[in-house]
């Protein structure tokens, strides 16, 4: 049956590759007199760890294949249709299948959650029509509602899940936003008083049709696989450390129509060339909170010990995905003031976005005795910044404009416990204020056609630090190729991005665009 | 939850019965496009040499649209000759007076030496068979007898109306609040001479005052390899100055209050990468108020403000930046990169000057025109300086036509005086609408040594309005 299953899906593959290099697919077709316009593209990327401890291997570590297609059909004039679909499978599994050490280390456990994304809503991305009479905007199914200004930290953008099971991967947007059945319905004001540009109200509404999480990178190889967390902890007694294995968590999720359905407002303007958001948001978060039940935390037959000889201690939870109800604001705008001919004469933008969630819920944790949790609600304000700025440095780049981008995001919970811990949903520990950061720089060379670009994403309360130096080659439209590397160094043990460290990477990517 | 339910539904209902209710403000016309598809059934990228212009508007506009924006040809000739206060058969002839109408290849380059001196550098180089590292040579060409040149009726009317009212401030800048309609400057004279032949190039009346575009663009690298296929769908309005369609003059009173000069969107169809993206484009009279610039991004699904002072990168892929779109188009400021202005020549040149059936073509083998048809024109030859030392250009020189004040030749020099990227256009001419579509580009990169060629398809858009080109008509144009 297995063996039925991989045969079945290197035949899809095989077929959708062979139809994207084939002629015979034409970028636009008429159908029934009416435009549909195909597109899509195929990666095949290559990941190569440095470490070989627990939690990693030296050498191959993935062999992430993705094959997209999206099609666009223009039924009437004011009536569209838009579909995409994804094929992804990490063969990794299938060529470390037979190494020892891949087994050893209970990676290939993670093959029913990593090896093929075949569920429903993985293959099916976006399934949606549009209708657009006049000035208003109707959008129904499966689709992405992305709001707010940052681009590393969410904030606003609370509607559609994300996945992160394959971690820090160089992935596709398009196979990190999970759309959702949504509908959406956006008016704009035709007539507006002339400082103000533009006047629009979207209102976004999930029925729950299908409630899809989000996907969350896992503890423990047998379900993380390699980009499973190395939790450790010490232990009393032999062999003195424990690794944090699979958990086994019994979360409720909304009923389907019933419960978890989601309601978003949002008004938008342009006034004096500065574009304005306000956004109201109720529904549920993504993650779950969660809280340890009996036996809290126990190793589980038949494996106790990691290959390094260290214990598996599996957490016990149960938990559920609470509600999140939000009200935010969001601002952009270039500050022309700032523009300097030295520099290139190009005027930094800078986006802000803040929101402040009502009695949100996270897990209290007692810092002495761990299991001993409860779920506490407090409000909490999450801010950022982003600076967006062009800046030329002939020295270095004679032709092309130097790219600096730059976030701060600070969150604060507004009721924190004086004494006991406090996790977010999806189990990451919050201060009463957090801060984090990002930067990126890019340019490019060769007529746009090479663009080398470093990334750095810093958590000032664990002071960790993620960076990705990347190189892509645009040979043309369809060949892309990016050579990279994704480094990881936490100076707290057990804390923040620490907990990757071992992770360090370099990949390789090819992706063939079409249409 | 059931409050807020019943409340969610009210809301849909309520904006349901909003839509009913309003009486929606009809077009007068009914929306009408053509998909990239469709343009290449009347003409192809390549190998196409059917004359399609000669009854391409009137077997695609509506019956009333077409009757609407035809006039009577020889009136149009008058007026504009009035206009300008010449014809241009009259005034060439002079320089190399053996070039006659006929076939010449580039092998009677050698024979006729008066064709360097009739035609700019440029094209006396593009003269030749298709060689590394640019498309866009022509090794053959038909001279055609010069014909006179003229526009719309309506606009030669509004351009006598207000000739002389356009004025210039004491540096050679527009003032604003004088320009009405019509060419500001038919005949440029004076102090200000260059500056007025320029603003009568910014002010044109090509494509239409509404209009939709299909187009598609091809790069190519040094080695003739392509490795750029772009599609893209254009809406734009003119906001000001309106001549041939109505609303006359200004679009609406916004326009008028906040100076728009026109707004446009550009739908990305093609490469892949690009499919879904939409860009928003509000332009400004005032050179200091910065352009409103707004991107749908596919990837994000989301709409960012962008920075219309980022004009000097390439665009991606491409073989121009954001001020050299359609030949020049960077605003002219005292206070921002501005230049000094001189007309360095009058005299005639040979030049493609426009196409009347569109039967001229790319070949797809080595990427030569074809069935380009020559004229002498009276030219106007400007050099603007660029006084700012950090601008990506230390000079561009501009090669415009007298009589109609269309660009048809730029020469991009970079800071350290080495030619850097150029740009031509042949436009199609449809003489009973007095009109230049901006249909056939070529850009070059000369330092890049890269080059791209693009087909323009224009239709005259009377359903466009500020909803297609808004915010709202950005977030539905794009992915």
């Amino acid at each position: 049956m297995k063996k039925r299953k991989l045969l079945t899906l290197v035949l899809m593959a095989g077929l959708i590759i062979a139809l994207t290099f084939s002629s015979a697919v034409a970028e636009e077709f008429m159908v029934l007199g009416r435009s549909l316009k195909l597109f899509g593209f195929a990666t095949q990327e290559f990941s190569y760890g440095f470490r070989d401890k627990y939690d990693t291997e030296s050498n191959l570590n993935s062999a992430l294949m993705n094959l997209f297609v999206e099609g666009d059909y223009q039924i009437t004039k004011d009536l569209k249709f838009y579909g995409s679909g994804m094929l992804t499978v990490d063969w990794i599994y299938q060529l470390k299948g037979n190494h020892d050490s891949w087994n050893d280390q209970l990676f290939s456990k993670s093959k029913h959650n990593l090896n093929v994304d075949d569920k429903y809503w993985q293959l099916l991305k976006e399934a949606n029509i549009t209708w657009t009479p006049k000035n208003f905007m109707f959008k129904a199914g499966k689709q992405i509602v992305s709001w707010g200004e940052l681009l590393a930290f969410r904030i606003m953008d609370q509607i559609n899940p994300l996945d992160t099971r394959r971690g820090f991967l160089d992935v596709e947007f398009e196979t990190t936003i999970i759309p959702i059945w949504l509908f959406r319905a956006e008016y704009y004001l035709p007539i507006k008083p002339s400082w103000l540009q533009d006047l629009g109200f979207e209102f976004v509404y999930n029925p729950n049709a299908d409630f899809i999480p989000n996907q969350d990178i896992m503890t423990g190889n047998a379900d993380g696989g390699i980009w499973a967390p190395n939790i450790t902890t010490s232990i009393p007694f032999p062999p003195f450390k424990a690794h944090l294995a699979t958990t086994y968590a019994d979360i409720s999720t909304p009923k389907r129509w019933k419960e978890g359905n989601e309601f978003g407002f949002r008004a938008k303007a342009s006034i004096f060339d500065t574009i304005f958001t306000l956004n109201a948001f109720y529904g549920r978060n993504n993650s779950p909170v969660t809280l340890f039940t009996p036996p809290y935390i126990s190793p589980v037959l038949p494996h106790i010990f990691a290959s390094d000889g260290n214990l598996l201690l599996h957490p016990f939870q149960e938990g559920k995905y609470p509600l999140l109800k939000f009200v935010g604001v969001t601002i952009a705008r270039d500050i022309p003031g700032l523009k300097s001919s030295f520099l290139g004469g190009v005027a930094p933008l800078v986006y802000l976005e803040a929101l402040y969630a009502f009695d949100s819920t996270f897990t209290f944790t007692n810092p002495i005795v761990p299991v001993i949790q409860r779920f506490g609600k407090s409000d909490d304000l999450r801010t950022g910044i982003n600076v967006a700025w062009k800046v030329k440095i002939p020295f270095l780049n004679p032709i092309s404009y130097f790219s600096f981008t730059g976030e701060f995001l600070y969150r604060r919970i507004m009721d924190h416990p004086s004494v006991e811990t406090v996790s977010d949903a999806g189990g990451t520990p919050l201060k009463e204020n957090n801060y984090q950061t990002f930067l990126s720089v890019s340019t490019q060379y060769f007529h746009t056609k090479l663009t080398p670009s470093f990334t750095w994403i810093h958590d000032i309360n664990s002071n960790s630090n993620y960076f990705i130096p990347k190189l892509v080659y645009d040979l043309d439209n369809h060949w892309h190729f990016t050579l990279g590397a994704q480094l990881f160094k936490g100076a707290k043990e057990g804390q923040g991005l620490q907990l990757f460290d071992n992770k360090n990477q370099i990949f390789f990517k090819v992706a063939y665009k079409w249409g | 939850m059931k409050r807020v339910k019943a409340f969610a539904i009210s809301i849909l209902i309520l904006l349901l019965m909003v839509f009913i209710v309003i009486p929606a403000a009809q077009s007068q016309v009914k929306e009408y496009k053509l998909t990239l598809s469709e343009c290449e059934e009347y003409k192809k990228m390549f190998d196409d040499p059917r004359p399609y212009l000669k009854d391409f508007y009137k077997k695609v506009v509506p019956t009333e649209v077409y009757r609407r924006l035809t006039y009577d040809v020889e009136a149009m000739k008058k007026l504009w000759a009035e206009c300008v206060g010449f014809r241009a058969p009259d005034v060439v002839g002079k320089i190399a007076p053996e070039i006659k109408p006929g076939k010449y290849t580039y092998k009677d380059k050698e024979k006729y030496p008066g064709l360097k001196e009739l035609m700019f550098p440029d094209y006396y180089k593009r003269f030749n068979p298709s060689t590394p590292p640019h498309v866009g040579n022509f090794s053959e060409i038909t001279v055609v007898p010069t014909r006179q040149y003229f526009f719309a009726l309506p606009v030669a009317e509004a351009t006598r109306k207000n000739m002389g009212r356009t004025k210039l401030d004491d540096q050679g800048y527009i003032i604003n609040e004088s320009y009405n309609a019509g060419y500001p400057f038919p005949q440029p004279d004076g102090k200000f001479k260059a500056q007025q032949i320029v603003y009568n190039m910014f002010k044109r009346y090509s494509n239409f005052e509404n209009y939709f575009i299909t187009n598609r663009l091809l790069g190519y690298t040094k080695n003739l390899r392509q490795d750029y296929d772009g599609a893209t769908e254009w809406y734009d309005l003119r906001l000001h100055g309106r001549a041939t369609m109505e609303p006359y003059g200004w679009f609406d009173e916004r326009a008028r209050v906040n100076g728009e000069a026109s707004a446009t969107l550009i739908k990305h169809l093609a490469p892949r990468d690009n499919y879904g993206t939409a860009f928003s484009i509000m332009y400004y009279l005032d050179p200091d108020k910065f352009d409103q610039f707004l991107i749908y991004i596919n990837v994000l699904r989301r709409i960012r403000k962008m920075s219309t002072t980022d004009t000097q990168d390439p665009v991606a892929g491409q073989d121009i930046i954001y001020e050299d779109k359609e030949g020049f188009s960077q605003k002219l400021s005292p206070k921002r990169y501005p230049y000094k202005f001189e007309v360095i020549s009058e005299r005639e040149y040979l030049i493609p000057a426009a196409s009347w059936t569109g039967s001229e073509y790319i070949n797809s083998k080595n990427y030569e025109y074809h069935n380009l048809e020559f004229e002498r024109r009276p030219m106007y030859v400007l050099k603007l300086t660029q006084l700012d030392k950090n601008y990506v250009y230390s000079q561009r020189i501009l090669y415009m036509d007298k009589e109609t004040f269309i660009l048809y030749h730029t020469e991009n020099y970079n800071q350290k005086g080495r030619l850097y990227r150029t740009f031509d256009m042949v436009p199609y001419f449809i003489p009973e609408m007095g009109m230049f579509i901006a249909a056939n580009w070529l850009y070059r990169d000369h330092i890049d040594q890269h080059s791209g060629f693009g087909l323009t398809y224009v239709l005259p858009a009377p359903w466009l309005a500020r909803e297609h080109i808004d915010l709202g008509g950005l977030i539905k144009k794009g992915k």
